[in-house]
């Protein structure tokens, strides 16, 4: 995979065809492709945070906040009557850019564990405004939103068109972080996590590499919490529960650290393991918390790193 | 004209006994309240930041280490009937809880990046809170207070268990202290924080220093859980505020630091405390996250902390 020199491999596209396809496959239900939806979601937004994570060493503990923010952002434009799926993409990355850009001033200055707790914190701030501001509805936050529009006339109001909205999100977001991990820029990033003194003393600055990264970080995954707004027709709040960034977290783990495509998988794999555990028995946290420890112990590379344990078993090897 | 004096006498007079109550009845009591609250927590950030310096791993089921103590609690208070006995076997079971776990869990993990005990803490806390819930149920649950009745303290009557409470957490951190210095267990433990693979090459067991620590630091919490319980309400949840306010104490005491983080324990208890007298409880919230924010933006590595150790 990584000899490939274009930012998009033909094995990208067949993936993009196959889940374009997939609401066509007779068992695509209404549930399931919303569910679909959600998972594509998560797994964008996973994959935004393993520019972070994986690439950079930057554990953010408050992605859930540029998720909410921009949820909230398209949900009060929704409200207003303005329905356009641009204006409300374009002021949802505005709110987002400026509040990322606050906490990427600040976090990026600290390292590791200060990073963490920093974008926490910051998180938590934005988590009880929202929470406590009747403005926005409070721990109700904005229901009932009108369903979007693309173009004057084309409404996102079925399942389907929902999930291929947010499928041009995903191609659109694995295309970005895609030219950044290629990039220059991406190189550095990976020199910065594997020896920050190293990199500052061959003369980058540190810091802004760690802003840029964030910010990039940071819209996608509003942008993305914009696109739930729209579909599920509210915002509330516990979008921005510090639980939230963990589950993005527990998604990257769950996929890989540091490769983009795993991420996707592992917040797809969550959403629907939640999804199909909560449906059976209520203590689904139990499981989704013994399946995090498990990946930690004994699988630190994720899912995508069974494909590289099948490939050297024995008996592959000897044929 | 002397009316208009006398008058303004008397108001001077009553303004200033108006302050005087105000100092007594409404600033000492939340003061006190502060202090209480500020020392439970420093118990809680304590067992935090011990178990930074020597994992480094920051201990996200903290919180819910707190929270099964208070549970514990109930059980032993209705196996038992007794909240002193209560007192000393809640403790006991969460620390073993916490040997375990640690045994089972971070061990494996010592040589690897600390991220990955960040969020192998994270898991752990999901699966403490809903077996907790699944076991004890989703509802508010209370304690009832051992201790009855007030004392008059100061000009006002403060309750008796709160008073209570400040004492044995005030015991507890001495004891603590003493234990850090005078003991060897506790000069291994600081040698261990300072220097693991020095300590291991000495001949000590760390490993078996680790574990010890973090069944230690698991006791602590399940304690200072326990004792609050009475005074706030028990729920699977409640290690989630608690949590966030000791990760605000371990980094404005400097990560690492046994002082600091009892210090800055202090701090936010009485600021909180104080500032509920002018706030709703939600901007309080905001305000010692701005307060984190701005000392960690004039220094850095908090109060007591020490440069480069978490840079």
């Amino acid at each position: 995979m990584s000899r490939a020199p274009a930012a998009v491999t033909w094995r990208a596209a067949v993936v993009f065809a196959a889940l374009a396809a997939l609401p066509a496959a007779p068992f695509m239900s209404k549930y399931y492709l919303l569910l679909a939806f959600d998972a594509l979601v998560f797994g964008a937004i996973a994959m935004s945070l393993d520019l972070l994570m994986g690439y950079t060493g930057l554990v953010s503990f408050g992605h859930a906040a540029f998720y909410g923010l921009g949820a909230y952002a398209a949900a009060v434009l929704l409200e207003r009557g303005i329905v356009s799926v641009w204006a409300c993409l374009g002021f949802a990355l505005v709110v987002v850019g400026l509040y990322a850009l606050i906490v990427a001033y600040f976090a990026t200055g600290r390292r590791g564990i200060y990073f963490a707790l920093l974008t926490l914190i910051f998180a938590e701030v934005v988590y009880t405004f929202f929470r406590y501001t009747q403005t926005f509805g409070g721990s109700d936050g904005i229901q009932g939103l009108p369903e979007a529009v693309v173009f004057p006339g084309v409404a996102i109001d079925t399942p389907a068109r929902k999930y291929y909205l947010v499928l041009g999100y995903l191609a659109v977001a694995f295309v970005v972080c895609r030219v950044v991990v290629r990039s220059h820029f991406g190189k550095v990033l990976v020199a910065i996590r594997e020896n920050e003194d190293r990199a500052r003393f061959l003369g980058y600055n540190v810091q802004r590499y760690k802003m840029g990264v964030c910010m990039i970080s940071a819209l996608l995954t509003g942008a993305g919490g914009a696109l739930y707004a729209m579909r599920a027709a509210y915002a509330t709040p516990d979008l921005m529960l510090w639980t939230e960034s963990g589950e993005f977290i527990i998604s990257v783990m769950i996929g890989g650290l540091g490769t983009l495509v795993g991420p996707i998988i592992g917040g797809a794999f969550f959403t629907i393991l939640r999804d199909k555990v909560s449906s059976y028995v209520d203590w689904y946290f139990i499981v989704i918390g013994l399946v995090l420890i498990v990946i930690v112990l004994f699988m630190p590379r994720g899912i995508v790193s069974l494909r590289s344990v099948l490939r050297s078993r024995p008996w592959r090897q000897t044929t | 004209m002397i009316f208009s004096r006398r008058l303004h006498r008397l108001r001077y007079e009553t303004s200033e006994r108006a302050r005087l109550d105000y100092l007594v009845v409404v600033l000492l009591p939340q003061l006190l309240h502060g202090l209480v609250f500020g020392a439970a927590l420093g118990l809680l950030a304590l067992g935090l930041t011990v178990i930074f310096g020597l994992l480094g791993v920051m201990n996200f089921a903290h919180g819910e280490l707190y929270m099964l103590g208070a549970y514990a609690g109930i059980t032993f208070i209705a196996l038992t009937h007794s909240f002193w006995v209560a007192m000393l076997l809640a403790p006991i079971a969460v620390g073993v809880v916490g040997a375990v776990t640690e045994m089972a869990t971070l061990r494996p993990i010592y040589r690897r990046e600390p991220l990955y005990g960040l969020i192998l803490t994270f898991g752990l806390a999901l699966v403490f809170r809903e077996g907790a819930r699944q076991i004890w149920g989703g509802d508010m649950r209370r304690i009832a207070a051992p201790v009855t009745g007030s004392t008059p303290v100061l000009g006002m009557t403060y309750p008796n268990y709160r008073l209570f409470l400040l004492a044995a957490a005030s015991v507890l951190l001495v004891a603590i202290w003493l234990f850090f210095t005078k003991t060897r267990a506790g000069v291994v433990v600081r040698a261990a924080v300072q220097d693991a693979e020095m300590l291991d090459a000495l001949g000590v067991n760390v490993p078996r220093v680790f574990t010890l620590t973090f069944a230690g630091s698991a006791a602590l919490a399940a304690l200072a859980g326990l004792l609050l319980a009475p005074v706030f309400t028990v729920y699977p949840q409640m290690g989630v505020e608690m949590i966030l306010l000791a990760f605000i104490v371990v980094i404005l005491g400097g990560m690492g630091s046994m002082g600091g983080s009892v210090v800055a324990a202090f701090v936010i208890g009485i600021a909180q405390s104080l500032l509920t007298l002018w706030m709703n409880p939600q901007r309080v919230a905001i305000a010692i996250f701005g307060i984190m924010i701005l000392v960690l933006i004039v220094r850095p590595r908090g109060f007591f902390g020490r440069e480069g150790v978490l840079e």
